[in-house]
C-alpha cells in the first residue's frame, strides 16, 4: 500500500454520505480530511494541496431548486482550482449529491468549455429510492476507478433525482465512443438515458456516479452477507477507492 | 387582556376554567386554582405570558398527570386505591427493582442512557415519541416535525448525541377505508401517504436511517391514526451529565422564531386578542436541524457547553424553564431571531417553531462557540443568562413579562385522581371447520394488511445512510424478506472500524390482542421483542425497553382499567425477562367524533421498542433459509391461541383467547438460542407473529429461496389442536430455526431442557409442504405464489 496519499472529502450543510465516504478512504490507505465547502470557498483549506478529492452523497442544502444546484454554485467559486485538479490526472470522484455537482459544473460530460450539457433529475417512479442494483462495468471505459472489479458488481442506490439526462445526441454518440460511460444499470431503476449509473471524463480521473461504493466498503454492508453464496465476494465499494489510491 | 387579568386572583372556579378553555391551555379547573392560589400569596396579579408558561410546564405532554397522579380502580367489583399512580408502581419500579448497572440515566434526562462497546467509552441513548394529533390534521407536517423533535432529544439528552438509527411504527385505517367520515377528517389512504412522505424527507435529509419500524392496521384508527418515531444516537459516556452553572449564558442555536406551533389544534388567538389565525402544526426545515447537528457534534467534542436541551412543545418556556430550573434563568425575548416581525413577545416564549435548541455556554466559550456556529452557517442567539436566583424571569427588552418562582412552577401542579374500571372478559376455544387443504387460507394471511410486505414503505426511506446497516429491514436472496430485528454498526459515531459492536433494535405492538387483553398486550409485545432480538443474534440478557401508550381519554374510567393492566403487564413483563425500561412516553385523548357524532377512541395501544447488544455484527444471523437439506427446528408450545390472530380476522372468529405468555419458559429457550447462534449453530432463525407457524415457515423459504417439507404431527402442542390451531395460531415465545443437517447433532445436545422439535427440512424444490395430523398433506404452494400474496396485497398508497 502506498503512503501519504492525502484525500479531501468536501461537506457541506445537507451531505450525509461524509463520515462513511472517510472511511472507505482510509480503510484503503488515504489520509482523509473532511472540509466544509466554507472553508474552501475563504481559502482555508485548498483543493490543490490533496491528491484525490472526492464529492460526497447527501442533500446540500436540502437539494432545494435541484438536487446539487446550490453546491455547485459555491463550489463555482474554486472552479479553476477543481478543473487544474482535474486537467493534473488526479482522481475526483462525485457520488449521487457529488455527481450532480459535477454535473452542474459542466466537469461530466467532459468538454472543452465546461458548458453543463447533462441533468440528474426525478427518478421516473417520482419517489426516493433506497435499494442495491446489479451495475455493468464498461471493460472499454478508461475510468481508473472501476478496474479490477469484475463484470458485473452491486452497488446501493439511495436518491431520488438520479435519473440522467443528456439531450444532444451528439453528446451522448461522444461519450459512448470515448467509453465515458462507465457503469451502466443491468436493471435501470430510475429512468437514466443508456441506463447510464457512471460516468468519467477522458482521462478516467474524474468519476460521477450515481450507486453509493462508500456503502459497500466492508462485506457486511451488503443485504445478503449472510448467505453462502456470498462467502467468497468482495466488497465492490471498497475496491474503487482502492483503485484511486493504487492509480497515484 | 389586561383587564381580565387584573381580576384573575377574584375569579371563582367556574370563572377560571372559562378562562384557560378561551386560551386553548388545557388546564383543570383544580389546576386553575392552583395557580390563582400562587398569586394571591405573592399579592399581584398574574401576567399573560406567566399562564402561558404554567400551562405549558403542567400540561399532560409535560407533567405526565395521568401516569403520575393516584388512580381508584375496581377490577371484576374489587375496589383499590392506586396511591402513588401507575408511573411509580409499575414502570419506574421494575426498573428500580431490577437496577441494572448498564443502565447510565433513565427516566431523567431526554432520553434513556445505557452503555455501549467495551471499556465503558460509549453509551447509547434512545427515545421514542409519538406525533399523533399534528398527523391527524396534517400528514406532512406533522410527521416531518416528528422525526425533527425525536432526533432533538437525542441530540439533546446529556451533552448530545449522534443520531445513528431512526425508528418509525405507525398505525393506520385500511387505505381502501369506505366507511363515512367527518368533513373535516382526511382519508386513511391520505393520511398514510403525507406521513410516510415526512418521514422520508425528514429522516432523509438528516442523514440518519430510517431502518427500524412497522405498521398496523386496524379501522378504529382512521380518524386518529398513531405515528411513533425513535431515535437511537451514540455519545462517548463523559457527556452523560449536564450541569448548569450560575453565569453560563443561554444561547439559542438552529432555527428561528415565528408563530408556527402555537399552542396545537385548539388553540384560537381571535378570542382572545383578535390577531389573526395562527398556524397549530409547526414547520419543519430538514436542513436546518442538520446544521444544528453538524455543529452541535464539534462543540460537544470540544465542550464548549456545559448542558444543551432542545425546544420541543412550549419552546423556550419549556426548554429554557427546564435547564433553569435548578439554579434560575434570565433571559430577554427581543434578543431571540425572528421569522417574521409581528410575533408578540409571549408568541416568542411558547412558539414550537422547530430545529431549535438551548445550551449552557460559560462566558469565556463564547467567541470560540460564535466561530464554529459561523463556520456550519448555524444561525444563533445569546438570550440571557442562568443565574442563582432560583427564579425563572423573563423580559422583552426592559419589560418583565415572566416572574416565578421555580419550586411553583415545577413543583405545584395539584395531583388529580382518576377513576379504572376493568371487567374481565370470558373467552370460548376457537371452533372452525376443519379443510382438506390450507394453502387458500394460508395465502390470504400473508396477504393480509398486517402481515403483507411493506417494501414500498421501506425503500423510500435511506435506511443505509452512515453505512451501518448491517442486519438490514429487507433480508434474503433477493433483498426482499421480512427482517426480525435491524442491526446497527454505528461506526460513523465511534470512528473505530475495529470494532465490531453493534446493537439490535426492534419493536412490539399488537393492539388486536389490547382489545381482548390489555394486560396480556404489554406481555406479548415484551416476549415480540424478545424474540426479534434473539433471532438476529443479540444478547438478551441485555435487552432495555421503552413504553409509548396511546390512549383515547383517561376521564373514561373503562379506558383508564386498560391502561392499569398493560402497565401492569410492563411491570410483570420487565421483572420476568429482567428487561428494564430506560424511557418512556404517554400520549392521550387520541379520539375525535365519528361521522354520526359519537367519540371513537383508538384501540388501546402500547408500543414496545426495545435495544440490545450485538457484540460482534459479523455473527448477526438473517430470517432466510440458506441451504437444502437443513433441520427446521421449532422452539415453545403451540396452543388455542386465536385470539387477535390474523386468521381469527380473516374466518371472523370472535370472543377466542389472546395467547398468555409465559416469559420464565421463553427466557430460558432464548438464553440457550442465544448461546447457539453465537456457536454458529444456526443458518437462520425467524420467529412466528402474525400469521402463525405456517406465514413464518414462507416467508423464511421464499426470502431464502428454499422449500421446506413440514410435519405437524411433530410441533409441541399444549392441548387438544387440529391442524388449522397448528397453522394459524398466535402462540407467543414460538422461533423457527434453520439448522445445517452437520450441525444438528451438536444443537440438540445445546438445546437441553427446552421444548423444542425438529418439524422438517429445507429443499431445493421451491414449495411449502405441509403434512396434517391425519399424515395427508394439506399445503403444498408454490414459494412464488406464496411470496406474491405476500407482496401484492393491495390497497398501498402509490
Amino acid at each position: 500500500m502506498k503512503k501519504n496519499i492525502k484525500a479531501l472529502v468536501v461537506r457541506t450543510a445537507g451531505i450525509n454520505c461524509d463520515i462513511e465516504t472517510v472511511h472507505a478512504l482510509t480503510a484503503v490507505g488515504a489520509a482523509a480530511d473532511l472540509a466544509h465547502t466554507n472553508e474552501i470557498t475563504l481559502g482555508k483549506c485548498k483543493i490543490l494541496d490533496y491528491d484525490i478529492l472526492v464529492f460526497p452523497g447527501g442533500f446540500s442544502y436540502g437539494d432545494d431548486i435541484a438536487g446539487g444546484k446550490i453546491w455547485s454554485v459555491h463550489m463555482a467559486k474554486v472552479f479553476e482550482d477543481i478543473k487544474k485538479f482535474i486537467n493534473s490526472g488526479r482522481p475526483v470522484m462525485g457520488i449521487c449529491n457529488g455527481f450532480q455537482v459535477l454535473t452542474k459544473l459542466g466537469f461530466l460530460p467532459e468538454r472543452k468549455d465546461y458548458k453543463q450539457t447533462a441533468s440528474l433529475t426525478f427518478n421516473d417512479s417520482g419517489v426516493f429510492i433506497d435499494k442495491w442494483v446489479k451495475l455493468k462495468v464498461n471493460k472499454n471505459s478508461p475510468c481508473i476507478f472501476t478496474k479490477n472489479i469484475g463484470e458485473i458488481i452491486e452497488l446501493p442506490i439511495a436518491h431520488g433525482e438520479g435519473k440522467i439526462i443528456i439531450e444532444d445526441k451528439q453528446i451522448l454518440e461522444n461519450i459512448v465512443k470515448q467509453n465515458a460511460i462507465a457503469l451502466t444499470y443491468v436493471d435501470n431503476p430510475n429512468g437514466s438515458v443508456l441506463d447510464i449509473a457512471g460516468l468519467c471524463n477522458a482521462k478516467g480521473n474524474c468519476f460521477g456516479l450515481m450507486p453509493h461504493p462508500e456503502r459497500y466498503a466492508f462485506e457486511q454492508q451488503h443485504p445478503s452477507w449472510t448467505r453462502k453464496e456470498m462467502e467468497n465476494v468482495k466488497a465492490a465499494g471498497l475496491q474503487i477507492f482502492k483503485n484511486a489510491v493504487d492509480y497515484l | 387582556m389586561e383587564d381580565i387579568l387584573k381580576s384573575f386572583n377574584s375569579m371563582t372556579g367556574r370563572q377560571l376554567f372559562e378562562l384557560q378553555a378561551d386560551c386553548g391551555w388545557s388546564l383543570s379547573e383544580a389546576e386553575m386554582l392552583a395557580a390563582q392560589k400562587y398569586f394571591k400569596s405573592i399579592n399581584r396579579a398574574p401576567l399573560y405570558a406567566e399562564l402561558e408558561t404554567i400551562a405549558q410546564t403542567w400540561s399532560e405532554h409535560c407533567k405526565h398527570k395521568t401516569f403520575n397522579g393516584p388512580v381508584e380502580f375496581v377490577k371484576d367489583g374489587k375496589k383499590e386505591f392506586i396511591k402513588d399512580g401507575l408511573f411509580k408502581t409499575t414502570i419506574y419500579k421494575a426498573t428500580k427493582k431490577l437496577n441494572k448497572k448498564w443502565c447510565l440515566s433513565v427516566f431523567k434526562d431526554n432520553a434513556g442512557v445505557i452503555e455501549f462497546g467495551k471499556n465503558k467509552k460509549w453509551a447509547l441513548a434512545f427515545k421514542a415519541e409519538t406525533h399523533n394529533h399534528p398527523c391527524a390534521v396534517e400528514p406532512y407536517g406533522g410527521a416531518e416535525t416528528g422525526v425533527g423533535g425525536v432526533i432533538r432529544d437525542i441530540l439533546g439528552v446529556g451533552l448530545g448525541a449522534k443520531p445513528v438509527v431512526n425508528t418509525d411504527i405507525f398505525c393506520f385505517a385500511d387505505p381502501k377505508y369506505s366507511k363515512k367520515l367527518p368533513q373535516a377528517a382526511l382519508h386513511p389512504a391520505r393520511i398514510f401517504k403525507g406521513v410516510v412522505d415526512g418521514v422520508r424527507d425528514y429522516g432523509n435529509r438528516m442523514g440518519i436511517p430510517t431502518a427500524s419500524g412497522g405498521i398496523w392496521f386496524d379501522d378504529r384508527f382512521a380518524l386518529n391514526p398513531l405515528v411513533f418515531v425513535g431515535t437511537i444516537g451514540i455519545m462517548p459516556t463523559w457527556a452523560i451529565e449536564k450541569h448548569v452553572k450560575p453565569g453560563d449564558l443561554v444561547i439559542a442555536i438552529g432555527g428561528r422564531t415565528g408563530r408556527d406551533g402555537l399552542h396545537g389544534a385548539t388553540f384560537s388567538s381571535a378570542n382572545i386578542e383578535d390577531a389573526s389565525e395562527v398556524s397549530a402544526v409547526q414547520i419543519g426545515h430538514a436542513i436546518n436541524e442538520k446544521k444544528v447537528l453538524d455543529a452541535l457534534l464539534k462543540l460537544r467534542d470540544k465542550k464548549l457547553y456545559r448542558a444543551v436541551t432542545d425546544c420541543g412543545a412550549g419552546g423556550f418556556s419549556s426548554a429554557v424553564g427546564e435547564l433553569g430550573s435548578e439554579t434560575g434563568v434570565r433571559v430577554d425575548l427581543s434578543k431571540a431571531i425572528l421569522k417574521e416581525s409581528k410575533i408578540k413577545p409571549w408568541e416568542i416564549w411558547v412558539s414550537e417553531s422547530q430545529e431549535r435548541m438551548i445550551l449552557a455556554v460559560p462566558p469565556k466559550n463564547l467567541k470560540e462557540v460564535e466561530k464554529i456556529l459561523k463556520s456550519e452557517n448555524c444561525e444563533y442567539c445569546v438570550l440571557g443568562e442562568f443565574t442563582n436566583t432560583e427564579r425563572l424571569e423573563v423580559f422583552y427588552d426592559k419589560e418583565k413579562i415572566v416572574d416565578l418562582k421555580n419550586d411553583f412552577l415545577h413543583g405545584g401542579v395539584p395531583r388529580v385522581v382518576k377513576n379504572a374500571v376493568w371487567n374481565t372478559p370470558k373467552f370460548k376455544p376457537s371452533a372452525v371447520k376443519e379443510q382438506k387443504n390450507y394453502g387458500a387460507l394460508l395465502n390470504k394471511c400473508l396477504s393480509n394488511l398486517n402481515t403483507c410486505s411493506r417494501e414500498s414503505v421501506i425503500r423510500q426511506y435511506d435506511h443505509e445512510v452512515q453505512g451501518g446497516t448491517v442486519v438490514k429491514p429487507l433480508q434474503g436472496i433477493t433483498h426482499d424478506g421480512p427482517g426480525d430485528a435491524t442491526v446497527i454498526w454505528p461506526a460513523s459515531a465511534t470512528n473505530d472500524l475495529k470494532d465490531y459492536n453493534g446493537f439490535a433494535v426492534t419493536h412490539g405492538l399488537n393492539p388486536a390482542i389490547g382489545k381482548l387483553d390489555p394486560y396480556q398486550m404489554a406481555l406479548n409485545c415484551i416476549d415480540e421483542v424478545f424474540r426479534n432480538l434473539v433471532c438476529v443474534g443479540a444478547d438478551i440478557n441485555k435487552v432495555a425497553v421503552l413504553d409509548n401508550f396511546c390512549w383515547g381519554s383517561p376521564e373514561n374510567p373503562a379506558l383508564m382499567g386498560e391502561l392499569v393492566l398493560c402497565a401492569r403487564g410492563c411491570y410483570d413483563g420487565a421483572l420476568t425477562y429482567g428487561a428494564p425500561f430506560i424511557s418512556g412516553k404517554d400520549s392521550f385523548y387520541n379520539q375525535s367524533k365519528g361521522a354520526d357524532g359519537k367519540d371513537v377512541a383508538v384501540p388501546s395501544t402500547i408500543l414496545i421498542s426495545a435495544v440490545a447488544p450485538v457484540y460482534d455484527v459479523r455473527k448477526a444471523v438473517t430470517m432466510d433459509f440458506k441451504e437444502a437439506g437443513s433441520g427446521v427446528y421449532l422452539v415453545g408450545a403451540t396452543k388455542d391461541d386465536m385470539g387477535g390472530s390474523v386468521a381469527a380476522e380473516e374466518l371472523g372468529l370472535v370472543n377466542v383467547a389472546p395467547p398468555q405468555v409465559d416469559g420464565e419458559t421463553a427466557l430460558k429457550a432464548y438464553k440457550k438460542i442465544y448461546e447457539s447462534i453465537q456457536r454458529g449453530l444456526v443458518n437462520a432463525a425467524h420467529d412466528i407473529s402474525q400469521g402463525g407457524l405456517s406465514a413464518s415457515l414462507a416467508e423464511m423459504s421464499f426470502s431464502g429461496g428454499y422449500g421446506a417439507e413440514i410435519d405437524l404431527k411433530k410441533v409441541p402442542v399444549s392441548g387438544k389442536l387440529k391442524d388449522f390451531q397448528i397453522l394459524f395460531s398466535e402462540s407467543a415465545s414460538r422461533i423457527i430455526l434453520e439448522v445445517p443437517s452437520e450441525k444438528e447433532e451438536v444443537f440438540k445436545k445445546l438445546m437441553k431442557g427446552v421444548k423444542i422439535a425438529r418439524i422438517g427440512q429445507t429443499s431445493f424444490v421451491p414449495a411449502l409442504k405441509i403434512k396434517g395430523l391425519s399424515g395427508k398433506e394439506i399445503v403444498n404452494e408454490k414459494l412464488l405464489k406464496l411470496k406474491s400474496s405476500w407482496q401484492h396485497a393491495g390497497g398501498w398508497p402509490a
